[in-house]
């Protein structure tokens, strides 16, 4: 058997520290066979992009290693610079999370798959050229000429993260190296990427080292898995059986929150009228277009749906789909063009604009926000900020009062009241976004809407989290509205599901019968699309891609 | 008619706009100061005729958006008026010294562009100790404005080394060259050592931005790197700052010019200023505005050329 | 946030540069509060009368004249301490009136939106295009010499660059989800503004004020030194540069090389402290 292709021995990697390194990876030992596939799943923190970034040569400046990294039996340690940089450039390809990022704006793609080609393997302009448009092809992007001649800016990003993965086949490399690849595509798209990758490794005899946070993909995708967490690799698992093999604690906590079969919310009967009610809403935007052409964009499109009182309705789609700004339109971000809303019997289609009008609805319903630093003011600590959202329903009350209703909302989602004279940046993502629940709970509200609200967490801070709102809905009776494009939020969460996809209604019914039992085609794909177990990704259609413009936000005082 | 071209229409709108709005404050200051008369008579008191008459051929009666009307569509024909001082029509003050300006301000461009960019490269580019040493002579170079700079290098090249001539212009290429080339100097300190510091934080966050990594786990050359990933993106922030900086060099040469002696549109300005001689403030200053406009909006163009995206919208996602 | 993202882009041995850079921060510090005490104090500390002829013309730096005597005479270290207090606190008057006018532009601009914002732009693209040495110009032109115009002219001249970095400041911060947050709880915009937009735009704006500070003394000590600010007699750093220039070809050049020196000290240590709080603002950023 030859040398292994990927061999990393016992990999410590040092941070700079003020006093001195900090050590961040543990002895971390992986293997890559030629032509495996391995994964290395773990949360934020985990090391595993440093680990990747050892190998490629990217650690920042001032990181420091010890340790063996192996590229087909030659040790990385030993090697001069130049000889170095061959070796990487010849037997490596890498891929990263956010390709828009990784592409130079300023030059096409065409300059961009020839540039390696050219000065790296010295071939000719026009080979070269021609060798491009069939790697494009390769990777299944239609009309590859002219692609070519287009710039980042005019691409998606599930476009771009083939051109990446075309761009590294360009020098017939031994090994990919994929960090985070598909983390901030839609699921379906992910699945087409992934299967162009599956393609690549059948056809091309390419190794794999896949990074990721998702367990249930690096399961489904690759032979062997590596789990990691705080710098070290805690379980090597066969993916084929990972889920009876694994022992750690850990392995498993990541198995149970991201394959979990659980069974869906039951839906309760409702006995009073719907406490929101959405009818035929519509909200387009101007846009200007890649070809700076000013564009309608539909954002939502005749669109009704009702929530029951203590119920939970999820709202699912992709990127585009136009769940977000339904939830923006429903609590008077944006204005809709036209529909009606009602919420706990009020008519709510034109966004509040008196103060006083404002104060009554925030009574009524509040939101939490996808990204938990963000939607917290930095610059207040947590009783400040708690405090700030009582005060505006209660600005007479006494501190005793106040401050006895900042214990209550601490308790009800479970944090520690020694939290509360910290400011948002010493808080895990987790806390700050129990924070923004406590906050959006303030108001003591009917409805609370959920905008992502888990999608920046760690997988088992989501599941915590997706727990907490599920006991606080029982508690206190808050119907939720959960926006999210994740279905496996659903699966813990709602009890109705309403299936979006650019702008328009495409399936709605209980969980049940959506996870279940579903009905339409769309629905049918995106469950499809998610890694579960014996799941592989198929190409669906060559080329597809999402050719929506994005809206830029209008600042958020009304106009 | 494409986006990019719309948007470049639009913005040369703004332009003559802002010139037109511009040219408006820049009469209301006839306006808004006390009599004109007294200077005008040379700071004797005036006789009832004497006061007749310069009214009369300053127009000084006539209402104020006529007067305006007139003096803009006079302007733009080339009639700059009457110096009150000088009492010479104002073209001919302006026409001999609008040269020597001109090519004190090219000469100090070149000495900028050639050092201010070229140290700002070396910064960027060439380790730890280069980077400290720039650092050092830019923090200086910020803290020397032109007449300190002026002043240094007179006491230096007066007293001691008489390498250089300190006061007029000279006559002839090599002459003018050598008598420029000192002022030039002293302008250019200031803006050199800010565009060297813009240069290299451009660089720099070029130089680590994710696209550079991209091409250098390729195997991309060194050299190649540089010229088409770092150089060429980080150009438009570049272009944009140094335009605006070469624009404000002709209204900045006036101290150079003061110091030097040189008989240019800047110490033209000056002394017009101090001798309340209006009408040539008014024309130098619309001339000084014309320019740094027009210098902007082309390094503002270019910069769009380069970088289409910086304007056009477009982004997927 | 995964751990190379927090490193990213930060220079290693992190500890010894922020070492060193408070040692040149404080010495600025420093430096730059013995000249604010002597431009208090001028006229108290000042050895002679900044006015008084000497009767020794030009003379050169003695026990007696520690700076020299200048053109006319008179002591080259009075006039420079006495005229310090034009050198240092004109600058002062510009910065905090064109932040003040500026800050409120940028606001006024960013709350109403729409036409109100369209108009506030235009004004300050025309403000803008008049470079500042050529509205002290016209200033001077208009209301005469001295120090009055100048530092109306350049307070207006500033405020272009205040506003258009308030204005970036303001929005970028009231693009973010908390202040979304904050409306649909129902606070109201008035306190949004005040407990929240404003605060979060003190370090941006303290650090242009630090940065407008030397730039505003280098523009008064230009016009000065053009004769269009402080008249002499009375003693001003910029207009003792300008008339020394004749003592230097005749081997006395003290009245213009000492004022110019302070020039560059008092600069410098101000450049070096608004670096340092830009810094600091950036930080708070994070």
């Amino acid at each position: 058997m030859s040398a292994p292709v990927l061999e990393i021995a016992d990999l410590d990697i040092f941070a700079p520290g003020i006093e001195g390194p900090r050590q961040l990876v543990f002895g971390s030992s992986l293997t890559v066979q030629r032509g495996q596939a391995v994964g290395l799943v773990g949360e934020s923190g985990s090391g595993k992009t440093l680990t990747v970034r050892a190998v490629a040569g990217l650690l920042p400046e001032g990181f420091t290693t010890n340790g063996q990294i192996r590229i087909d039996g030659a040790d990385l340690g030993t090697m001069a610079p130049r000889a170095l940089r061959e070796l990487r450039a010849h037997r490596l390809g890498m891929i990263f999370q956010t390709p828009r990022a990784h592409l130079n704006p300023l030059r096409s793609i065409g300059d961009f798959m020839i540039e390696a080609l050219v000065h790296v393997a010295g071939a000719k302009p026009d080979a070269a050229r021609a060798h491009a448009i069939e790697l494009l092809a390769e990777v299944g992007i239609s009309d590859p000429g002219r692609r070519m001649r287009q710039f980042p800016a005019e691409l998606s990003g599930g476009l771009l993260q083939r051109v990446m993965i075309a761009a590294t086949l360009a020098m017939d490399p031994d090994i990919l190296l994929a960090d985070e690849i598909t983390t901030a595509l839609d699921v379906t798209t992910q699945e087409e990427v992934m299967a162009v990758i599956a393609d690549l490794r059948t056809h091309r005899e390419l190794s794999l080292l896949f990074i990721t946070h998702d367990l249930a993909l690096a399961g489904s995708v690759c032979d062997r898995v590596n789990v990691m967490q705080h710098g070290r690799i805690v379980e090597t698992l066969n993916a084929a059986t990972m889920r009876q093999d694994a022992t750690d604690e850990y392995t498993k906590l990541l198995m149970s929150a991201a394959l979990d079969e659980a069974p869906p919310i039951a839906a309760n009967d409702v006995e009073s009228g719907p406490i929101m009610v959405i009818d035929d809403l519509f909200k387009t935007y101007q846009v200007r277009g890649a070809t700076g052409a000013k564009e309608k964009l539909i954002a939502v499109d005749g669109v009704s749906m009702q929530l029951a009182p203590g119920g939970s309705l999820g709202i699912v789609g992709e990127s585009g789909s136009g769940k977000s700004t339904t939830a923006r339109v429903l609590l008077g971000l944006e204005h809709a063009d036209s529909g009606t809303i009602t919420v706990d019997g009020q008519d709510w289609s034109a966004p509040a604009c008196r103060g006083s009008e404002r104060r009554e609805r925030a009574k009524i319903a509040q939101m939490v926000f996808q990204d938990p630093y963000q939607s917290l003011d930095r610059r207040q600590t947590i009783r400040q900020c708690l405090t700030e959202a009582i005060r505006v329903h209660r600005p007479k009350d006494a501190k005793t009062t106040v401050a006895a209703r900042v214990s209550e909302l601490m308790g009800q989602v479970r944090l520690d009241e020694a939290l509360l004279d910290t400011r948002p940046r010493a808080l895990s993502g987790g806390q700050r976004q129990r924070v923004a629940i406590a906050r959006a709970l303030a108001a003591d509200p009917v409805l609370l809407v959920l905008d992502e609200a888990v999608s920046a967490l760690d997988v088992t801070t989501q599941v915590e989290i997706l727990t907490l709102l599920d006991t606080i809905r029982r508690d206190t009776g808050v119907a939720l509205l959960m926006i999210t494009h994740d279905l496996t939020v659903i699966r813990r969460l709602c009890d109705h599901v309403v299936v979006m996809r650019q702008g328009v209604i495409e399936e709605r019914g209980t969980a049940a019968d959506i996870l279940d039992h579903p009905q339409a085609e769309y629905t049918k794909l995106l469950l499809d699309s998610i890694p579960r177990e014996g799941w592989t990704p198929r190409r669906r259609r060559l080329g597809r891609t999402q050719a929506l413009p994005t809206v830029t936000r209008s600042s958020i005082i009304p106009r | 008619m494409n986006a990019l071209t719309r948007i470049l229409l639009g913005r040369l709108g703004g332009l003559v706009l802002t010139l037109f709005l511009a040219s408006i404050v820049i009469f209301s200051t006839l306006l808004l100061t006390g009599d004109p008369i007294a200077t005008l008579a040379g700071g004797a008191k005036p006789t009832p005729e004497l006061i007749a008459q310069i009214r009369a051929e300053y127009h000084l009666d006539a209402p104020v958006w006529g007067r305006y009307w007139d003096w803009l569509t006079g302007v733009v024909q080339g009639h700059f008026g009457r110096s009150f001082v000088y009492k010479t029509d104002v073209m001919n003050l302006v026409a001999p010294r609008f040269g020597i300006t001109l090519q004190l301000v090219i000469l100090t461009v070149i000495l900028i562009l050639i050092f201010g960019v070229g140290s700002g490269i070396l910064a960027a580019t060439r380790g730890r100790v280069v980077d400290r040493t720039v650092g050092i002579l830019t923090s200086l170079g910020m803290a020397a404005p032109t007449f300190v700079v002026a002043i240094l290098l007179i006491w230096i090249f007066a007293q001691s080394l008489g390498w250089f001539p300190v006061f007029g212009a000279g006559d002839g290429f090599w002459d003018r060259l050598w008598h420029l080339f000192l002022p030039a100097v002293s302008l250019a300190v200031l803006f050199l050592a800010y565009i060297s510091r813009v240069t290299r934080s451009s660089l720099i966050a070029q130089l680590h931005s994710e696209h550079v990594d991209t091409a250098r786990v390729r195997g991309i050359p060194r050299q190649r790197i540089f010229a088409t990933h770092v150089f060429r993106n980080a150009s438009p922030q570049i272009l944009a700052i140094s335009g605006t900086t070469i624009a404000g060099l002709f209204a900045a040469s006036a101290i150079a010019e003061v110091a030097f002696g040189l008989g240019g549109i800047g110490s033209l300005l000056v002394e017009a200023a101090a001798r309340s001689d209006l009408p040539v403030v008014q024309i130098l200053s619309l001339i000084l505005v014309t320019i740094f406009v027009v210098l902007n909006a082309i390094a503002d163009f270019i910069s769009i050329l380069i970088d289409p995206t910086s304007v056009v919208g477009g982004n997927r996602e | 946030m995964s751990v190379v993202q927090i490193t990213n882009g930060k220079a290693p041995a992190v500890a010894k540069r922020a070492a060193q850079r408070d040692w040149l921060f404080i010495a600025a510090l420093i430096v730059f509060g013995v000249i604010a005490l002597a431009a208090l104090l001028g006229p108290w500390i000042a050895p002679y009368d900044p006015y008084a002829l000497s009767g020794e013309v030009n003379g050169a730096a003695s026990p007696d004249h520690l700076f020299g005597t200048d053109d006319l005479g008179r002591d080259i270290l009075s006039r420079v301490l006495v005229g310090a207090q034009a050198s240092v606190f004109a600058p002062i008057a510009v910065v905090i009136l064109s932040t003040v006018l500026g800050v409120a532009f940028a606001l006024i601009g960013a709350w109403f939106g729409g036409w109100v914002s369209g108009t506030i732009a235009r004004i300050i693209d025309v403000i803008f295009a008049i470079p500042g040495l050529v509205v002290a110009v016209l200033a001077v032109a208009m209301f005469g010499k001295g120090l009055v115009a100048p530092i109306v002219a350049l307070s207006i001249a500033y405020i272009p660059v205040v506003a258009r970095l308030s204005q970036t400041a303001a929005s970028r911060e009231l693009g973010k989800p908390y202040v979304a947050a904050l409306r649909v709880q129902g606070v109201s915009s008035w306190a949004i503004l005040l407990r929240h937009l404003l605060p979060a735009m003190v370090p941006i704006v303290a650090a242009q004020m630090a940065i407008g500070f030397g730039y505003s003394m280098l523009d008064l000590a230009a016009i000065s030194f053009l004769g269009l600010g402080q008249q002499p007699p009375a003693p001003d750093w910029g207009s003792m540069i300008s008339t020394g220039q004749a003592g230097i070809t005749a081997g006395a050049p003290e009245q213009s090389v000492f004022p110019a020196i302070l020039v560059v000290i008092t600069v410098l240590a101000v450049g070096i402290i608004g670096a340092r709080v830009t810094v600091w603002a950036e930080e708070k950023d994070a």
